[in-house]
């Protein structure tokens, strides 16, 4: 399936010109009172839905930025992002 | 006091008619049986700058202000200037002659650490449709334009100076280390179109013809 992304300053090009930066997992944990496990689990654990997901990508053959969009990655295709994270 | 000297990353299966030293760099002026084009020219002698500031919108490289979009340029009198992001710009002196390199901390000179070449007439976005799958005669885009993407494979600035037929022409930069292949791989594409290196006076001319 071939994938395109919008990169936010670029525009819209080949997937291959990207590369995958995981799952959006939200901000950084609040150190205080943060256990091993707790810390453990941010770092290694992912939800790897079934449906859309918000992802990083880096834009490593073009501008270089860093930015999220929602993908379904039972399609493979970027979807709009929802109106609860605009 | 010792003599440096500077090397193009590149270099052409061609023998040089004429050339000269300037500001260390060997630039070849002609080759030997350029012939009518299209062409293929080496301008990492050119003196290319960054631009990287939080307000990069309210510096004037050389008198020339910076485009508000990524992905616009402008050429005027011999420098090309592009905006690559909402703090970054490149600029591109192609006169063939090193400026005085404004003292602001937001410059960072970068000529020795790429590459630069040209390719210059009719059948450029033939050769380029071989090397690249960026749309570099997108109707909706107005030369000079940018594309950061991908070019055989390497990562490149792309500037499309002009998609007018004969003076159609694009220039691009990548890292030192891939100018010989890429080199090898333009050449290759554009054997069948009748590809041959040139000199800096066949660039010259034709970017004064813009």
């Amino acid at each position: 399936m071939a994938l395109t992304i919008t990169c936010p300053v670029c525009g819209k090009r080949n997937g291959y010109e990207f590369r995958y930066g995981g799952e959006d997992k939200g901000p950084r944990p609040d150190e205080a009172g943060l256990t091993p496990q707790s810390w453990c689990d941010y770092v290694h654990m992912n939800n790897c839905v079934a449906g859309v997901q918000k992802e990083w990508w880096f834009h490593k053959d073009g501008c270089g930025s860093w930015f999220t969009i929602h993908r379904n990655t039972t399609t493979n295709l970027q979807v709009a992002t929802p109106e609860a994270d605009r | 006091m010792v003599e440096i000297r500077r090397y193009s990353p590149v270099s052409f299966k061609a023998s040089a008619k004429r050339s000269e030293v300037r500001d260390n760099w060997k630039v070849v002026l002609e080759y030997e049986g350029e012939g009518k084009g299209p062409h293929l020219v080496d301008l990492s002698h050119m003196t290319r700058l960054d631009v990287q500031d939080a307000n990069v919108g309210a510096i004037t490289p050389f008198g020339v202000t910076i485009p508000e979009v990524p992905g616009e340029s402008v050429l005027k009198d011999n420098v090309l200037i592009n905006r690559m992001n909402r703090i970054q710009a490149s600029v591109f002196c192609l006169d063939g002659h090193k400026p005085e390199i404004p003292k602001e901390s937001a410059y960072t000179e970068t000529t020795e650490v790429g590459m630069c070449l040209a390719i210059i007439g009719k059948e450029v976005f033939s050769i380029l449709e071989k090397l690249s799958s960026l749309d570099f005669t997108d109707p909706a885009r107005k030369a000079p334009f940018l594309f950061q993407g991908p070019m055989s494979h390497v990562p490149c600035q792309i500037i499309t100076l002009s998609k007018d037929g004969a003076k159609s022409g694009v220039l691009f930069t990548a890292s030192r280390g891939y100018g010989k292949d890429m080199v090898h791989a333009i050449m290759d594409a554009g054997a069948e179109f009748g590809l041959k290196p040139a000199g800096e006076e066949k660039f010259s001319s034709w970017i004064a013809s813009l």
